[in-house]
């Protein structure tokens, strides 16, 4: 977990359409004893919540299915190419969907069953324009990696991944490969960051590498490996 | 009809076939062509006679090749059959009127085989082979009355060539008919003794099939109920555990027979549904698309995760991986332990049962690695 000190807290609009849900990630911000994020709006339509208050939210949280039947995955690559960091969440955890909303340009995907562990350390994470894995999204990255030819991941980052998706918490998967709890979180980063340079660019994948490269988490060199293999991921899709 | 019974029938219809053929060649070289050249200087008109002899190989083999061949005649049968009368009259028109139904006078007694060659493939071949000789019958008589020599001698002689001709004619043709129906029997018959071995072959297989299930389903439940006979008290946590785990495995020896698009999917999320009846809260994940696995495999990489599913007292976090040449099942659960499986085992499946979080916990991993 990030505990760099925060000059402000993170400013968070929601679209959410269910009361009880909304009323869920406004019960576990205000639980983080940090009080490192602060909801500026929420509302039922990304339209109404950024011509309002969350018109400069640092974060959009997503909710990816309205119960009004909008799928909001269309509307993901417009939002981030205005420059929004998008967090999108919802039910269905299944790898596909996880990685369609990768690939539309989103800064991380958090399956509902997640939220609660992993809402605000994500909230804060995208703020920052670090990478985020939540467990579910670890998974999805592994299977994905699974079925290209020329897998981006090494043995690892897969492994370190694949302990994570399990459930086990990064000191478990620290102790289980014989490594710290910072190279654990590097491993997990670090394959979250090869994937950023696959699906459309956006402003946000170009701040998330460049921070990855600040924090040391990879090199350039290594970028231009991960282009040169997400170009070839393209070409077979 | 199996390909090789096809071809067994296809042989003995092919066979009769070319008898039929043969005979008629064999007749019209060894016989007509024989008679026609033979009587050459006693005919009215030998031009005639010849023509007839021409009309009929025409007609022979374009007959010949469509039976062989097994395709229908061009302009139906009919055109054909009217033409080997009219070799009959022909040949009858060029002998001398003291000379019809005599040896020169060729055409009546053979064009029966001709006719026997033309109705051989039609399911009436019988009653339209009958009519034709009827009508050859016919002609001839008509000829002997145009001739003026419907005296006795020549009646007599008319019928014994007649009956002998119709006889060898239509015997042959019932003969070669007859072959084609033994074929249909015998092909029929061995249909049936195939389908009677397949079927108890089938029900072999689902008596050892019953078998092989029913000492599975003995190993899966009786350690509990030996247990409870033995006078155990249901209340007791340990034989509560005994009981889920027997109802897991029960469980899945029932799901993995489910024709299910995804067997280990299905048998995976029905155990889980069994112990989220209990009140244990399950939280099953996957990702990927499972490549398909034989049986063996799916049971080795269930097993243990379903065992520590059943023994879970209140979570279990179960996990599914899949890759083309990889698939990982997980459960982490606060079970508090495993008995050393001894279960299905299969190649290229590794399973590790650890305690997790300080023992708090229990870690349940199989891996199947594509060979």
């Amino acid at each position: 977990m990030d505990r760099e000190p925060l000059d402000r807290p993170v400013t968070l609009a929601v679209v959410e359409d269910t009361p009880v849900v909304l009323e869920g990630i406004r019960s576990w911000v205000a639980a983080d004893p940090g009080r490192r994020v602060e909801i500026v709006a929420s509302g039922n339509t990304v339209d109404s919540v950024l011509d309002g208050a969350g018109a400069h939210a640092d974060v959009l949280l997503l909710d990816l299915e309205l119960d009004n039947g909008v799928n909001s995955l269309p509307r993901i690559p417009e939002l981030v190419a205005a420059g929004r960091r998008v967090v999108v969440y919802s039910v269905h955890e299944d790898d596909a969907t996880v990685m369609a909303v990768l690939q539309a340009g989103a800064s991380t995907f958090i399956a509902k069953n997640e939220t609660k562990e992993h809402c605000v350390d994500t909230i804060v994470a995208v703020a920052r324009d670090r990478p985020y894995v939540p467990p579910v999204m670890a998974g999805a990255l592994v299977a994905a990696d699974g079925q290209t030819s020329r897998p981006m991941l090494s043995a690892r980052e897969r492994e370190a991944l694949l302990l994570w998706f399990q459930g086990m918490n990064k000191q478990s998967v620290a102790l289980r490969m014989g490594i710290s709890e910072a190279t654990v979180k590097q491993y997990i980063e670090r394959a979250r960051v090869k994937y950023a340079s696959t699906g459309r660019a956006a402003p946000t994948k170009t701040t998330l590498l460049a921070r990855a490269i600040q924090d040391g988490l990879i090199t350039a060199d290594d970028i231009i490996e991960y282009q040169s293999l997400a170009a070839d991921h393209h070409t077979r899709d | 009809m199996t390909a090789s019974e096809t071809s067994v029938r296809r042989n003995y219809s092919l066979g009769a076939r070319r008898a039929a053929v043969s005979i008629v060649a064999a007749w019209h070289l060894g016989f007509d062509l024989v008679g026609t050249v033979g009587t050459w200087e006693d005919y009215r008109f030998p031009w005639l006679a010849g023509l007839a002899w021409v009309l009929y190989a025409a007609i022979a083999v374009v007959a010949a090749v469509a039976l062989l061949r097994e395709l229908p005649l061009r302009f139906t049968v009919w055109p054909y059959a009217a033409g080997a009368l009219a070799v009959s009259a022909m040949v009858m028109a060029a002998c001398e009127p003291g000379d019809v139904v005599n040896a020169a006078d060729w055409g009546w007694g053979s064009v029966g085989w001709l006719a026997m060659v033309l109705f051989w493939d039609r399911p009436t071949w019988l009653r339209d082979l009958s009519l034709f000789l009827l009508a050859n019958v016919v002609v001839t008589l008509a000829g002997l009355a145009l001739a003026g020599t419907l005296d006795p001698r020549s009646l007599s002689k008319f019928l014994v060539v007649s009956v002998g001709a119709i006889t060898l004619q239509a015997g042959a043709s019932a003969g070669g008919h007859a072959l084609d129906l033994a074929a249909r029997w015998a092909v029929e018959n061995s249909n049936r003794t195939a389908g009677a071995e397949a079927a108890r072959k089938a029900a072999d297989q689902v008596h050892a099939d019953r078998l092989a299930r029913y000492a599975e389903v003995r190993s899966a439940v009786a350690p509990v109920l030996n247990l409870l006979a033995g006078g155990a008290d249901p209340a007791d946590p340990d034989v509560r555990h005994e009981s889920a785990v027997g109802a897991a495995r029960l469980r899945r020896l029932i799901a993995e027979t489910d024709d299910a698009p995804d067997p280990l999917l299905h048998t995976l999320r029905a155990c889980a549904f069994d112990v989220e009846r209990r009140g244990v809260v399950v939280l099953f994940l996957t990702a990927g698309t499972v490549p398909p696995l034989p049986l063996e495999v799916r049971r080795a990489l269930v097993e243990a995760p379903i065992e520590g599913m059943a023994r879970a007292r209140r979570q279990a976090r179960v996990t599914l991986v899949a890759t083309p040449r990889e698939v990982i099942v997980s459960v982490l659960t606060d079970a508090p332990s495993l008995p050393s499986a001894d279960g299905s085992r299969a190649a290229n499946v590794a399973t590790r049962v650890e305690a997790e979080n300080g023992g708090s916990q229990l870690w349940i991993e199989s891996r199947w690695t594509a060979p």
